[in-house]
């Protein structure tokens, strides 16, 4: 007996479909396809809910006062998209407050934690100062962060800020740190046999090199920052969206919890999609895409038998 | 014309136990129109010798002089993996190395992009290209330069023998025209004996062992009687020297 595999997708060396799977074909290939998959997942998302409140209803009917409805929350979301809203501030406002922290609190960040990443990663010595502090830093759970400051600070800007300093700093300090760490070597050698002076090296190799370290470091501070930032405005603040959430809640609005909770998600994918991804795609243009296609040209005539060569290799 | 002097030259790496000798007492002069190939076992301190030549690495003891016509040599050095900027288009690597970004530099590298067949892919990153492409990028690069000297590390031993042949082919004919000396690492004796009219034999602990004189007449064909018996004269001493064990 004799077992063939064909992997899928190797063209050429598969059977040729019978009639009754090309049938199929089409179907199976949307059904697989990752497209129609995401799409199904909102589809999914609102059957369950809906399905789950109609479940919840018969067993303890009072609930369904207090559970929000898609569409509750849709025409929540609606309202505060047009500026119609309960709340002291609408959500264009809420959300300018929020950012305005947000980003104060994310420039301190990377650039005391690009200082420290680099200060750690060239000295032993400062590493060894830093590290066990840095990484305390990174165990704090924000929450933590959010209630000390609020303490400290009271009810103004400079408590979240800080939260989101302290929630984004050790992911800097970390990732410049492991940047500084991996600096390609065998590029500075390089650079030096050319008697390249100092100064452009500085700008076309180690500049370069740290910046995959610096934009994994952007990435995480903003997001890290950001969770952190709701919580601290929950405790700290008298706006922005954290306050805003917490709002809802006091006033007993599951929807608005829900709806401002979807803003948050939306704002944070926003900002991935039209700040953090085109910029990416423009600092590392350099990096071969997948779909490239690599051609090895042939150099030159080379009509002739080869062979010699390898067989006398030592070492 | 270029001149390298060596004297006495000793490299150590580490302290201790972890103490490794790279070089040991290493005496040499090459001058002129050479193209004098180091031959050796891994480990043998070829890599080691050309990074002190070039100024990368310094040595424990002894001196260095590389001299072009009284002034201090200008090295080229082309490195076995290219060591290219990855995020610069293969034009802005070879402009990275110049003194200048003058128009008559940008034609300069233009036409050592044409010589090793890249002239139409100057825009490209070197993620773009082929491990053998990035070498030749690599070989214009130190090309471009202008170098009195010229320093390849085992330059083709990461392509394929055809490029790896044709390579070859077009660097005996750059040398050939430029009357720049070259120094070339490698432990492929064929290779060795196909380009070089001086070969020079190290052994394990950076030792030079032997020093040998080939007086053929380019180009040398692999298959020619007296390459093949240069070749076999060659691999004898490495027997001899017991290196073709390690
Ligand atoms: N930077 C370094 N640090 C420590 N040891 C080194 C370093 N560079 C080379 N060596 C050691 O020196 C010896 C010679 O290395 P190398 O010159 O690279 O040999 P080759 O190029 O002939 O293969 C080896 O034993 C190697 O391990
Ligand atoms: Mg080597």
């Amino acid at each position: 007996m004799t077992v063939t595999e064909t992997r899928p997708g190797t063209a050429g060396s598969q059977p040729a479909p019978n009639p009754g799977q090309r049938l199929f074909a089409i179907p199976t290939k949307i059904a697989k396809s990752p497209l129609s998959a995401r799409v199904l997942f909102p589809i999914v998302l609102f059957a369950v809910w809906e399905l789950s409140l109609i479940a919840v209803e018969e067993i303890w009917p009072f609930a369904v006062d207090v559970l929000p409805t898609p569409s509750e929350v849709g025409g929540f979301m609606w309202d505060e998209f047009i500026t119609d809203t309960l709340a002291r501030k609408n959500l264009y406002e809420t959300f300018f407050i929020s950012l305005r922290r947000l980003l104060s609190g994310f420039a301190i960040a990377m650039v005391l934690g690009t200082a420290l990443g680099l200060a750690m990663g060239l000295s032993r010595a400062t590493n060894a100062f830093c590290h066990d502090w840095t990484m305390a830093i990174l165990a704090m759970p924000a929450l933590a962060w959010a209630l000390f400051n609020s303490i400290i600070f009271g009810f103004d800007d400079r408590g979240p800020i800080l939260t989101v300093i302290l929630a984004g700093i050790p992911f800097v300090i970390v990732n410049v740190r492991e940047g500084v760490r991996n600096t390609p070597r065998e590029l500075f050698d390089m650079a030096r046999s050319f008697q390249v002076p100092q100064s452009k090296v500085i700008r076309h190799v180690l500049v370069p090199s740290l910046m995959p370290f610096m934009f994994a470091a952007a990435r995480y501070c903003f997001s890290i920052g950001w969770k952190g930032l709701v919580i601290a405005e929950v405790f700290g603040g008298q706006d922005g969206a954290g306050w805003t959430i917490k709002f809802w809640y006091d006033a007993h609005r599951a929807h608005g919890v829900v709806g401002y909770a979807a803003f948050f998600v939306i704002f944070a994918i926003l900002f991935e999609r039209l700040v953090f991804e085109p910029i990416s795609r423009r600092a590392f243009r350099w990096r071969p895409q997948l779909q490239t296609e690599v051609v090895e040209e042939a150099f030159g005539e080379h009509h002739e038998h080869y062979g010699e060569e390898e067989t006398a290799r030592h070492g | 014309m270029a001149e390298i002097r060596i004297k006495n030259l000793h490299k150590e790496f580490g302290v201790g136990d972890d103490k490794v000798v790279a070089l040991e007492d290493v005496n040499l002069d090459i001058s002129g129109h050479s193209f004098v190939s180091i031959v050796g076992p891994s480990g043998c301190g070829k890599s080691t010798l050309l990074n002190i030549l070039t100024g990368i690495e310094t040595p424990t003891n002894g001196t260095v002089e590389i001299t072009s016509d009284g002034h201090v040599a200008a090295p080229g050095y082309v490195f076995q993996a290219a060591r290219l900027l990855p995020w610069r288009t293969v034009t802005d690597n070879l402009l990275f190395v110049q003194e200048d970004r003058s128009e008559g530099t940008k034609e300069r590298c233009q036409r050592y992009l044409e010589m090793v067949q890249l002239g139409d892919k100057g825009d490209k990153f070197p993620g773009e290209l082929s491990g053998g492409m990035q070498q030749r990028v690599g070989i214009a690069r130190a090309f471009s330069i202008e170098p009195d000297v010229l320093f390849m590390d085992e330059p083709f031993s990461h392509l394929d023998a055809i490029t790896a042949r044709a390579l070859r082919r077009e660097l005996h004919h750059m040398w050939d025209e430029t009357k720049k000396m070259v120094v070339f690492v490698t432990h492929d004796v064929g290779e060795a004996v196909e380009l070089s009219n001086r070969i020079l034999v190290f052994a394990k602990g950076g030792r030079l062992e032997d020093d040998i004189q080939i007086d053929l007449p380019f180009p040398r064909d692999p298959a020619d009687d007296e390459v093949a018996v240069a070749k076999a004269h060659v691999l004898r001493k490495f027997e001899e020297l017991d290196l073709l064990a390690s």
